[in-house]
């Protein structure tokens, strides 16, 4: 955790009061809100395209607590259109594309989530376990249903935050190439 | 606010005996008495859908089953559902001039149940359309129904027939066993056929149920198929549906949501309403308000010395006159087996007989309940207060003097030109006072020989001057005043050990 | 709804209260405005208590109190003050019940009148019959009472501690000899594992069971999350074993199936066919699938022992009643109380404040005339 290494593709929209740690590359698209916390504890992260990461979520990418002492370094490869909601932790040490991370619900790093997933808002998972595509995670008893599709995408909301961002934070400039 | 809702520290004994917080009591300026949400007695004001907000008369309610007909509830996860509009593409691909049409769906924004889910057709309007489903045993049902109205009924004309030729052979039987005269007849052996009009004009009984050898198979592919979780619907999930009960989430269906109500509390004895709401169900106010927080003075604990076994410790309340009139408070000792000061009323219980009041029609015995319903209200019965179960252990010096609380005065507040009042206060009861609030000092002892961490709960009597402000008659201008009781009671913690 | 009856004034609840769930309803209607759990949050704790763990006869009213209260304000949306009541209960309901549930309506919510009846007779009325045998296998245990003509045949009355409650004691033991923290859980997971996950097998792989060596495969196993932080896993024996406790004799040699035959063989001689070829299964615990099949094994294989052998009956047939059995006795209920034996029949008020009792079949005052 000594070394930062941010690598930022053109067209992702990263403010710069988020909180980076260690290897992390962000995919084209992709919004990182101010105050999001991204850590790469246990080994470089790289978020796919057009991904939402709001206020408060936390990505935290680090092994369980029985392979800590393992010298493997093991990527997190987040998907592309995963949308965190406020106040979401996500400690999954694999994301596939389109899952939504509602707001203050936590995801433990024993659950591997697919596609087209959604945790609803405070829901805990963290029994080990991968969740089958279009899983959708609700309630206070976390209650498991099968949707029909995926969640639909939030083009509207990162149309509308793409443009209005830049007015009001800084923005860390893209720093790789295509 | 967050006092009101906070742990109830400082109880007050309703006159029916149980003792709540002041924020959850009323008063009756009729009777002067405090009333709680046991002991009055609640009506249905106004039906309303809690999601559209739109207000339903009764009557309305009623035929729809008292559900909101716009609104939607989720089979899933019982929230509300809301309608989505999906665009379809054009009517025709070919016309470049067709407009895509817009469809609606319905779908639940917290676990993201859709009506595409279960293959619901999506609607071409916004509101209704949506496909209602009826039981499939309604045909039968309905026959069924019927075919005992009638049986009942030329029951009941036979047995007022034969009432009227006095014969009295007709035996009555208990309700328990519902036994019909039909039925004994057979069992003792008598012959069905009578020479008798009744049975010559029997209504036809419902066409009797045939029971079958053969029932449901077993589902074989419960032994070899991997059970899919997702799939089979939870208990809760099937009985929001009584009449279908689906086993598989495939027939969920929406399920029209549930109205709610405006209630409105009525005293028991005087028919006096204590609280009455606005009929707007957007307006969170009522019509009558009687709560116990606008007539009764509030009692706060301030502080309280460390309580010790048998060691006298320093209380100090706060007392505050809410109403507009100056009160006098008059401390007395806790007595539990007062009733709450009126002899006279009306009491019900258990080895008590009941005396109904006088009002009623006589004949209501053998009235069908139609004719029942259309007669005026009637007037309650009272219950007969409880036993006060509290025990107190700690005792109150009650003091001799009394405390005088000016009436409330709302630009007090703001008013900082010092005190103006010169109420010549006892100095050792009353340690501050404040507009219309004052602090009092009390000595309070626990019991001797109680254990440690005990909580310590103490008791008086408040008595205060209540001014009835319902002008009885015209020429009686000057308002009514009397004293009222309240008793109180303290939680004031735990015990501690000595020094 | 035809014009007459929102004309009249005439909205009749019925109410069937049973040990674990309430069927809460109108008279005339064809299924209950809804099935809730017989239970209330205590206001003081601000804990779940079900209305049947009452610890006295205040208690009891006091859980009554609250928990009408939300039937009639939360569900039905009308005043019960002055307006009438069926009221559904078995015939082995505990008097301290029924009598402080009638104090609780007719000095409480000051209903005008009060019909009871008897939840295994009215079920017939479903069927439009008056000859059958009933069956209710509810929450706490399970009655056969045989139905004579519109007449229960108390005499012959059969009933055992099985029902869903002993089902999910089942459940639990079984549970937690494959997995841990089980006792912790709260009832309504170990009732949704069973309605999810549970069925009444075969009779011939039940056999097997008590084998030394199984001949069969076990039904696949099902992963069951619990919350999101953990998951158990109910193996194929369990699945398959739990309503086997039903079916199996205990030290006395009674189980569901020889309680049907004993209640047959207390009746007349030459009704015992005519009741065995009507069978009336009602209570929720009947719905679990694979029950009503097992259940018709299980009566076979008790006919060929000695003990009825003597009954000399060759088939049972079963009756399917038009709606959900868990609701069966609501409906004959409200049947009963769309008729007019509500006026003629019903307790009233005033009756009931002059006498201060409620009738009740063992008291001789109100067998009088029988």
């Amino acid at each position: 955790m000594s070394r930062n290494s941010i690598k930022i593709l053109p067209g992702a929209l990263v403010c710069e009061e988020s909180k980076l740690r260690g290897d992390i590359t962000i995919g084209a698209g992709t919004i990182i809100h101010p105050s999001a916390t991204i850590l790469a504890e246990a080994g470089p992260i790289i978020i796919g395209d057009c991904c939402l990461i709001e206020e408060q979520a936390k990505i935290i990418h680090r092994l369980p607590f029985d392979e800590q002492d393992t010298e493997k370094t093991p990527v997190l490869i987040i998907g592309a259109h995963n949308v965190f909601e406020v106040d979401c932790h996500v400690e999954s040490p694999k994301i596939g594309n389109c899952n939504v991370f509602e707001s203050k619900c936590f995801v433990g790093n024993k659950v591997t989530v697919t596609n087209g997933c959604t945790v609803g808002a405070g829901c805990k998972v963290t029994e080990e376990q991968i969740l089958k595509e279009n899983v959708i995670i609700f309630g206070e008893k976390c209650q498991m249903r099968e949707g029909l599709d995926r969640p639909g995408l939030q083009t509207l909301q990162m149309e509308t935050l793409s443009k209005v961002l830049p007015n009001y934070h800084h923005i860390r400039k893209p720093n790789k190439k295509n | 606010m967050s006092y009101i809702v906070s742990p109830d520290v400082v109880k007050y004994a309703c006159t029916c005996g149980l003792l709540k917080p002041i924020s959850c009591l009323y008063f009756c300026r009729y009777c002067c008495e405090l009333r709680c949400g046991f002991c009055v007695c609640h009506e249905v004001d106004s039906h309303f859908c809690g999601k559209c907000c739109e207000n339903l008369p009764s009557s309305e309610a009623r035929l729809k089953k008292n559900r909101c007909g716009n609104c939607y509830i989720c089979p899933c996860c019982q929230q509300e559902l809301s309608t989505r509009i999906g665009s379809k593409g054009p009517s025709n691909p070919e016309d470049p001039k067709s407009t895509p049409k817009k469809m609606y769906y319905l779908s639940c924004l917290y676990c993201r149940w859709s009506s595409r889910d279960v293959g619901i057709p999506d609607q071409g309007a916004a509101t209704g359309g949506w496909p209602e489903r009826e039981n499939v045993h309604a045909n039968r049902l309905q026959e069924v129904i019927e075919g005992y109205k009638a049986f009942i009924t030329a029951q009941r004309q036979q047995k007022e027939r034969e009432k009227k030729k006095q014969r009295g052979k007709f035996i009555s039987y208990t309700d328990r066993t519902g036994v019909t005269a039909a039925a004994l007849r057979k069992r003792i052996g008598l012959p069905a056929e009578v020479p008798n009009t009744y049975y010559r004009n029997r209504p036809k009984p419902p066409e009797v149920a045939i029971a079958r050898e053969e029932v449901e198979d077993f589902p074989e592919d419960l032994l070899t198929k991997a059970l899919n979780l997702m799939e089979i619907t939870t208990i809760d999930q099937r009985l929001l549906q009584p009449d279908l009960q689906p086993t598989t989430v495939d027939k969920l269906f929406p399920i029209h949501k549930q109205l709610s109500i405006k209630r409105s509390l009525r005293c028991r004895s005087c028919e006096h309403n204590v609280s009455k709401p606005e009929y707007n169900p957007n307006s969170v106010k009522f019509k009558i308000q009687l709560f116990a927080y606008y007539h009764i003075p509030e009692v706060r604990i301030v502080t309280v010395e460390p309580l010790r076994a048998g060691k006298t410790a320093e209380l100090i309340l706060k007392f505050t006159n809410p109403t507009q009139h100056q009160t006098v408070i008059t401390f007395l000792p806790l007595d539990l087996t007062d009733k709450g000061g009126d002899g006279d009323r009306e009491v019900v219980g258990e080895t008590q007989s009941l005396n109904l009041p006088e009002k009623q029609p006589p004949s209501l015995g053998g009235q069908p309940s139609s004719l029942l319903s259309l007669s005026s209200r009637q007037p309650s019965i009272t219950i007969k207060p409880r036993p006060i179960r509290q025990a107190t252990n700690c005792s109150i010096a009650i003091p001799g003097s009394k405390v005088i609380l000016p009436p409330r005065d709302d630009a007090a507040e703001y008013d900082d030109s010092g005190e103006t009042h010169n109420i010549q206060d006892d100095t050792k009861l009353v340690v501050w006072r404040k507009s219309n609030k004052a602090f009092v000092k009390l000595a309070v002892t626990p019991d001797d020989g109680l254990e440690l961490n005990t909580e310590i709960v103490a008791g008086f009597t408040m008595q205060h001057i209540y001014t009835n402000t319902i002008a009885t008659t015209v020429e009686n201008k000057e308002p009514d005043r009397h004293d009222h009781n309240v008793r109180v009671f303290l939680s004031l913690g735990n015990l501690v050990g000595s020094e | 709804m035809p014009i007459y009856e929102t004309l009249s004034d005439r909205l009749t609840v019925v109410l069937d209260i049973g040990a674990a769930y309430t069927k809460f309803g109108f008279s005339g209607e064809y299924a209950p405005r809804c099935i809730i759990r017989s239970e209330v949050r205590c206001k003081k704790t601000n804990q779940v208590r079900r209305i049947f763990d009452f610890k006295d006869e205040q208690d009891l009213y006091d859980l009554l109190v609250d928990f009408i209260h939300t039937l009639y304000f939360k569900y039905a949306l009308f005043s019960p003050k002055d307006k009438p009541i069926v009221v559904v209960e078995s015939l082995l309901s505990p008097t301290l019940f029924r009598e402080t549930l009638a104090k609780v309506l007719f000095v409480h919510y000051e209903i005008s009148m009060m019909l009871i009846v008897p939840s295994h007779l009215v079920s017939l009325s479903t069927l439009g019959a008056e000859t059958a045998l009933v069956l209710d296998v509810g929450y706490i245990e399970a009655v056969a009472i045989p139905v004579c003509f519109g007449l229960p045949v108390i005499h012959a009355w059969q009933a055992l501690p099985l029902g869903a409650q002993a089902i999910h004691n089942n459940l639990r033991t079984l549970l937690s000899s494959e997995n841990t923290g089980i006792n912790q859980l709260p009832e309504t997971v170990i009732e949704d594992i069973k309605v999810r996950c549970c069925f009444v097998t075969k009779q011939k792989r039940a056999e097997q069971f008590n084998l030394a060596k199984p001949d069969i495969t076990f039904a696949p196993e099902v992963k069951y999350p619990i919350g999101g932080s953990d998951i158990i896993t109910i193996s194929g024996k369990v699945r398959e074993k739990v309503y086997e406790i039903l079916y199996d004799e205990d030290n006395d040699h009674l189980s569901l199936s020889t309680m049907i035959l004993d209640a047959i063989l207390k009746v007349d001689m030459h009704l015992r066919n005519q009741l065995a070829e009507n069978i009336l299964l009602i209570g929720g615990s009947v719905m679990a699938p694979g029950f009503k099949a097992r259940l018709k094994d299980e009566l076979h294989k008790q006919l060929k022992y000695e003990r009825y052998k003597k009954l000399r009956i060759k088939t049972f047939k079963f009756h399917s009643p038009p709606c959900k059995e868990n609701y069966a006795a609501w409906l004959g209920g409200g049947i009963y109380g769309a008729t007019e034996v509500l006026g003629m029949k019903a307790l009233t008020r005033e009756k009931y404040f002059l006498e201060n009792r409620l009738p009740d079949w063992p008291n001789m005052r109100d067998n009088r005339t029988l």
